[in-house]
């Protein structure tokens, strides 16, 4: 049988009823799918598309990024939470300090600094109603790290949390 | 209407009368024993066959795919997810959701739509005894698309692909060989990322195809392309059960509708079903 080996030009379909109008393929000899290509064709035509090699002018963002309200959430916990490790890994490197009070080191250090972190917090709605849930997360955790030692020490780590739900403005 | 036989031998050996690649010979591989039947493309044109033919055709979905899959399943099969953004493929923004901290996530609403015309092209073909062609060469997944394959009495080929398959292949496989009618790509790239040959060859040889095109492969020759992930084995296994799915209704339907008419189903089998 006869046939058209241009894949480069127009698409399957094209040449097969090209080649049949011709009559160099015999309406006998039509291929199985011709029908039901006809009936159900493709959404976009199989055109074969020359690779470009470069895109000149300013390039448009075809595929836009996907962000959601809960990552502005993620930024203003994370963020005081990396400088809480970095204060950390500090006091730790120092060495003086035992692993039980580390954390109310930092804690207390950082509140020192507490007003100029929370400058950054993002307002949203959302985040007032869910910073409380993040802040008791984080008093549990102290708890259990603390669980020997006396009440005056969790002070610091209670507060912490608390100013993070009154602060963003 | 000659049988064909494909005989177990080594790598090299040219088998005569092979109906389009069962299993291909590479390196010490063996190829299985397949009985086929090269058919005459059409059967007798009384105006019964033709009807049966033909009735499919009026309805825009006759053996009823859109119940095998649902959003939801694609969405559990982790079809969406795409390859990074420097990986992507020009030509597959258009079908692009967005692209979630640098990784491409595939719309998965055109994906229904596009799944939905594949497995819709791929039913009629089968409906009319057409052969299919599994195609991929992802070698993981080799096993399950050729147990897919086998389960719904049509043909795989999971190996290293020779140039002259499709282009050249009456002196590969004997004169009078009958090609396959719809080639479906479960992965359209090979091994070292390229588009696979086979995709250029069946649009060369007049072959429609149906390929699973991930957000860094080419579409454009691809006859009717589903925009999905082709890396993991959740999305692998589901476009390979609703492949066999379909290919099983809609052979099921034929055997139906030749049984109504008091017709003997001798246009349909082509291989061992």
């Amino acid at each position: 049988m006869a046939g058209s080996r241009l894949e480069k030009f127009g698409t399957v379909f094209t040449r097969v009823r090209d080649l049949m109008r011709s009559g160099v393929v015999k309406q006998s000899d039509k291929p199985i799918w011709y029908d039901v290509y006809k009936t159900f064709p493709p959404m976009k035509d199989p055109l074969y598309v020359r690779p470009v090699a470069k895109r000149y002018g300013k390039k448009e963002e075809a595929v836009p990024d996907i962000f959601y309200r809960e990552d502005e959430i993620r930024l203003s916990f994370f963020l005081p939470f990396c400088r809480f490790v970095e204060k950390y890994t500090e006091f730790e490197s120092q060495g003086e300090l035992e692993k039980q009070s580390l954390f109310e080191e930092t804690g207390k250090a950082l509140l020192a600094e507490g007003l100029g972190l929370r400058r950054r917090g993002i307002p949203a709605v959302a985040s007032e109603t869910r910073n409380p849930v993040l802040g008791m997360k984080l008093t549990d955790m102290l708890a259990e790290q603390q669980a020997d030692a006396p009440g005056g020490t969790r002070v610091p780590g209670k507060e912490k949390p608390t100013q993070a739900t009154l602060n963003p403005q | 209407m000659a049988a064909g036989v494909l005989t177990k031998g080594l790598c090299g050996f040219r088998q005569p009368r092979i109906v389009a690649a069962g299993y291909s010979c590479s390196g010490p591989l063996y190829a299985t024993a397949t009985a086929v039947k090269t058919l005459p493309l059409q059967t007798d044109s009384t105006a019964v066959t033709d009807e049966i033919q033909n009735l499919p055709l009026e309805t825009p979905d006759f053996f009823r795919l859109s119940e095998l899959f649902s959003l939801k399943d694609l969405f559990d099969a982790r079809v969406h997810l795409g390859h990074k953004k420097g990986c992507r493929h020009r030509l597959m923004e258009p079908y692009l959701f967005g692209s979630r901290l640098g990784q491409d996530i595939i719309d998965l609403d055109q994906t229904m739509a596009h799944l939905q015309s594949a497995l819709n092209f791929t039913a009629h073909i089968a409906y009319r005894g057409g052969i299919i062609l599994f195609v991929s060469r992802r070698r993981q997944f080799s096993h399950v698309v050729e147990s897919t394959a086998g389960d719904c009495g049509e043909y795989a080929h999971t190996r290293y692909w020779q140039g002259g398959l499709l282009t050249n292949a009456p002196i590969q496989y004997g004169p009078g060989v009958r090609l396959p009618d719809l080639i479906v790509f479960l992965s359209t790239l090979n091994n070292v990322f390229q588009q696979h040959v086979g995709v250029r060859d069946a649009a060369k040889m007049n072959i429609p195809t149906v390929g699973v095109v991930d957000s860094n492969c080419n579409p454009s020759l691809v006859t009717y392309p589903v925009p999905g992930n082709d890396d993991t084995p959740a999305a692998m296994e589901l476009y390979c059960r609703l492949f066999k799915m379909t290919i099983n209704r809609a052979k099921d339907k034929r055997r139906q509708m030749e049984l109504l008419q008091g017709l003997s189903p001798a246009g349909l089998i082509h291989g061992s079903s």
